[in-house]
């Protein structure tokens, strides 16, 4: 097999990681070396789903002696077709990549192989060999649930970001889809690697030469839709992962159907409107200073698909409005519909000269279709005084969408215009 | 009065201190460079040759007020190439010296949020080149780009291509300006560069580029086209410098 016809099924079997940043670490290079990696990240493309490419995002191998019912790469898919690279491969085709800038390093995860323990070393081997080559960029390696504390310790000095998938809401739904993972294989390494994180950097300040363990933090990702848990469960995980493990990131992979499987799927809403949502709710957790219970409450589990979640706390608070852009704490600005963070940096600097108008706002950033509704500058209402929750949404909802189909002016007089008129539409 | 300067940043500075000089209300000057001049037959034309030394005093003076990141954005707002750039710049100036020290973030202001977009638009595209410039391998181990950003922002990407791909011979061609930067290993230098012809690629590169674009069609999830999304995140204009996304070349697949 070539390694084309590899990378073809090999990057097949990844796509359904979500995971694809490429930030959170800043480490220079010099001329003897490939590579450095940039504080914000780089995205080098968008596929024709509109993610975003950054890293080159393979497995190591799909042949997977697992048979986890939601994953495409389980042991009893048939169809799906298994590859395996070898680890000289992987360093070529990263180096080669990078050289071309197409990416800005290398994301490898792969099946497990034979045992947990076998299949780490292999993914240990790939990234010595890869910064054995002088290779400085970016890596973000995915921990295998159950292998040995001290490969993990071990692959953790060669990579940026490490990550351990934690599948599934609850333990309920893991033993449903994935009888042969268990949930504490894949909770202990995290622990495990936020401990060594803080040992290393507390040695890293004391010598000047000690090496690094994963700067870029560790991440984890689970998938929604598969089972019937709410959106609060799903958050209310998230916010513990964040404070307890210290993670950069969760991310949420909406569950697409692979192959027949027997699976329990929840209400059937459309499922990427939810996985956003998600991100949204996810977003207000990290940059918002929300936590998980004022998104969500246990009575009414689920967010709310027509409106963003931060309207939805402001619909359930109105209490805490209208509020004066002109006198509110920043945080508080945090908490307006329309006003997203960079917005609010805005605000703050810009009221020190005087105070701001709505022209001005509007100008700055602020999304005035739902923030209006919501906000006083200086005292002045913007003129929409409605504070009933239920009307107040309705107005903040998009109107519907025209149909796709326009009628186009052949279709409707076909006799005046002959032949196939594309340009002609109304 | 309508003041013309030679179409430089210096020559821009050195302008505005003698408009700074001159006085009067804001709304009666306009700056523009010499080349995007459209004569005016009601209004006095004034051509101001650059100073060296009003531009440094101009300069000096920012950096002093404003401090150093306001000048960067000013730098950053000059290579938009914004026809009224001289103008913004002027109009910027003079507000953000009524309101002193931290007065460029102040957005609030319609002449300082101008100049901003002019900055925000240049850094946003510079950003998005350090991912989208694509290199090539010729046959004597150079690296190759091309590309024709809306912005002349050649020069902010060279310091991040000279740190990330420091142990190759590369070259960035932005033909649309026909100018490049030569980095050998050591250091960069900028200059006029013509088109480049048929280019002898090294023995591998196709294998490459047939490779990028497998993992590209691959890593997609079919069942989630989204062209809209894809487009707006990578405008059209960049896309026949992809390797990934240029249609003449994905006939020789």
């Amino acid at each position: 097999m070539t390694a084309n016809e590899k990378l073809s099924i090999l990057a097949d079997a990844a796509k359904y990681d979500v995971s694809c940043s490429s930030s959170g670490s800043a480490r220079s290079g010099d001329k003897t070396m490939l590579g450095n990696t940039a504080m914000p990240g780089i995205c080098h493309s968008y596929s024709d789903d509109g993610r975003c490419i950054s890293l080159l995002k393979i497995l190591f191998t799909n042949k997977c002696i697992y048979d986890c019912s939601y994953c495409i790469n389980r042991q009893s898919n048939a169809e799906m077709p298994r590859a395996e690279f070898t680890p000289d491969e992987v360093v070529d085709l990263t180096i080669g990549f990078y050289r071309r800038n197409y990416i800005e390093g290398l994301f490898l995860s792969s099946g497990v192989v034979r045992n947990p323990n076998y299949t780490m070393e292999l993914l240990l081997l790939v990234v010595k060999k890869l910064r054995a080559a002088r290779f400085n960029g970016y890596v973000h390696l995915k921990g295998i649930p159950g292998a040995d504390h001290m490969l993990i310790e071990e692959a953790g000095k060669y990579v940026d970001r490490m990550s351990i998938n934690i599948e599934l809401p609850t333990t309920q739904s893991l033993r449903l889809l994935a009888p042969e993972k268990k949930r504490l294989d894949m909770i202990a390494p995290m622990g495990f690697i936020k401990e060594k994180m803080s040992e290393y950097k507390a040695l890293g300040r004391q010598f000047k030469n000690a090496p690094t363990f994963v700067p870029a933090g560790q991440s984890t990702q689970l998938i929604v839709g598969a089972t019937a848990d709410p959106d609060y469960k799903i958050i209310k995980i998230s916010e513990a992962l964040y404070k307890r493990m210290a993670l950069k990131r969760v991310y949420y992979s909406s569950y697409v159907p692979v192959g027949r499987t027997a699976i329990t799927v929840g209400p059937s809403i459309d499922l990427l409107k939810r996985e956003h949502r998600i991100y949204q709710a996810d977003w207000l957790l990290r940059y918002y200073g929300f936590t998980a219970d004022e998104i969500l409450t246990p009575e009414s589990p689920n967010l709310d698909m027509d409106v963003d979640p931060k309207c939805q706390w402001a619909l359930r608070n109105l209490h805490l409005f209208p509020m004066d852009v002109n006198r509110v704490t920043f945080l508080e600005l945090l908490r307006i519909p329309g006003v997203g963070n960079v917005t609010a940096r805005r605000i703050m600097a810009a009221r020190r000269f005087g105070p701001l108008h709505f022209d001005a706002l509007k100008k700055m950033g602020v999304v005035m279709k739902r923030a209006k509704y919501f906000i006083t500058c200086s005292g002045k209402p913007f003129g929409a005084s409605d504070m009933d929750p239920f009307r107040l949404k309705q107005l903040m909802l998009d109107a519907p969408k025209p149909l796709n189909n326009q009628l186009s002016l052949y279709e409707l007089y076909p006799g005046q215009f002959g032949g196939n008129q594309n340009g002609l539409r109304i | 009065m309508v003041y013309v300067y030679d179409g430089s940043l210096e020559g821009a500075f050195s302008a505005i201190y003698q408009m700074f000089h001159d006085k009067g209300d804001v709304n009666s000057h306009t700056l523009v460079a010499s080349e995007g001049l459209q004569y005016a037959i009601f209004e006095p034309v004034k051509t101001c040759e650059t100073q060296p030394e009003w531009s440094n005093k101009v300069v000096q003076s920012i950096l002093d007020t404003f401090g150093p990141e306001a000048f960067r954005r000013i730098g950053y707002a000059y290579l938009s190439e914004d026809a009224a750039f001289g103008t913004k710049l002027y109009r910027c100036l003079k507000r953000a010296y009524k309101l002193g020290e931290r007065a460029m973030e102040n957005l609030s202001d319609p002449d300082i949020l101008a100049l901003y977009k002019c900055y925000n638009a240049v850094a946003r595209e510079s950003h998005s080149m350090m991912g989208l410039i694509r290199f090539s391998e010729l046959n004597k181990g150079i690296y190759y780009a091309h590309f024709e950003p809306t912005y002349d922002l050649l020069g902010l990407v060279i310091p991040h291509f000279k740190a990330r791909l420091a142990d190759q011979i590369w070259v960035i061609h932005d033909t649309k300006r026909k100018k490049a930067a030569f980095y050998n290993k050591e250091t960069v230098h900028i200059s006029d560069l013509d088109d480049v012809g048929a280019l002898d690629f090294s023995s591998v590169e196709m294998d490459f580029q047939k490779m990028w674009r497998t993992y590209f069609d691959h890593i997609a999830i079919i069942e989630r086209k989204n062209p809209k999304l894809q487009q707006q995140k990578m405008p059209k204009k960049y896309w026949k410098f992809l390797t990934e996304k240029d249609l003449s070349k994905n006939l020789l697949k």
